[in-house]
């Protein structure tokens, strides 16, 4: 009954010595275009652009467009989220995603445009909508 | 008597538990059922499709620098529901102040100043109750350049055996100086569903 005890107590001192498990402080990078798997069986995006639309007074406003092909009739939510030189997210008009339906064979060509000119990058997520 | 009270207890009980729980609904996340008639998710996506467009079109950037300065007029609301159409021009509001292109005037409106307060507080000039260093000066407030009008149609149809709901909503910025409309965008939503839900 001693021994027991005294391995039990062991392996919970060992236990308790163990290193932690390591934690990444390095961040991952962000990714500009997300698309859900759900999405890849049924979709595939073709293109992705971006530019910068030349405003009054010097400044730019970013605009993105791209290009969704689809492999079967297939659902489709879409949002973009804007952020900017330090990476922090700039509010656009809404906060949800935009559906749109596409059929077998058919590309669809979307836009989107920033709400300010101190975007200067972004992330683009497709998803399924349920 | 017993069993009579029991079976009662017994069907409120079931009953309750059938009852749909109040929950939030987070409007970045809402892929809940669609109801025929326009709910927050039509006029956010109007109010997007239609501040992106006025953007990317440049019709709001100031030539001669600085912002634009927006009266909202009438926007007429031609369908069988009572809608606020603030919810709309809100959006496109607040979007465009963010943008730092326009600014909205609430001290002139078609039905008087959407805030009074821009006038009362003038009355008060010449008042001995009051500092007058604080009071509002002559000629300070600013005249709008832009207006923002616009509509919102429906049109019912018949398809088979569902109802086809079409909504339009159609926007006009106005410039004040000429008269000419410097942008316009429209915004069509389509819905069909049972012929027996209703649009209204």
């Amino acid at each position: 009954m001693k021994r027991i005890l005294f391995a039990s107590m062991l392996v919970l001192g060992l236990a308790g010595c163990a290193t932690q498990p390591e934690t990444s402080s390095s961040l991952i990078d962000r990714q500009e275009l997300k698309v859900d798997p759900e999405v890849i069986y049924t979709m595939n995006v073709t293109e992705l652009f971006e530019e910068r639309l030349a405003q009054t007074g010097g400044e730019s406003l970013l605009q993105v467009q791209f290009a969704v092909e689809a492999r079967s009739d297939a659902e489709l939510a879409w949002k973009v989220t804007w952020f900017d030189a330090s990476g922090m997210t700039v509010k656009g008009v809404g906060e949800g995603y935009r559906k749109a339906s596409l059929l077998t064979g058919q590309t669809r060509y979307f836009k989107a445009t920033a709400p300010h000119a101190r975007v200067v990058s972004y992330q683009l997520h497709l998803r399924e909508p349920k | 008597m017993l069993i009579r009270t029991v079976a009662i207890s017994l069907s409120l009980a079931v009953l309750a538990g059938c009852a749909a729980p109040t929950r939030y609904i987070d409007p970045a996340a809402d892929d809940g059922p669609v109801a025929m008639t326009m709910d927050y998710r039509d006029f956010e996506k109007a109010a997007t499709d239609s501040v992106e467009d006025m953007l990317a079109s440049g019709a709001v950037n100031n030539p001669n620098g600085g912002r634009y300065i927006m009266v909202v007029s009438r926007i007429t609301n031609d369908t069988m529901q009572r809608i606020d159409t603030d919810q709309l021009t809100k959006k496109i509001r607040v979007a465009l102040l963010r943008s730092g292109k326009v600014v909205t005037t609430t001290a002139v409106g078609l039905n008087g100043a959407e805030d009074e307060m821009s006038m009362k507080a003038r009355e008060l000039r010449d008042s001995e109750e009051f500092d007058q260093s604080g009071v509002q000066r002559k000629g300070t407030l600013q005249a709008p350049d832009l207006s923002l009008s616009g509509k919102i149609l429906q049109r019912n149809h018949r398809v088979g055996k569902e109802q086809q709901v079409e909504y339009y909503i159609q926007l006009s910025l106005t410039d004040l100086a000429s008269g000419l409309a410097f942008w316009e965008g429209e915004t069509p939503i389509i819905k069909r569903g049972s012929d027996s839900s209703v649009s209204w």
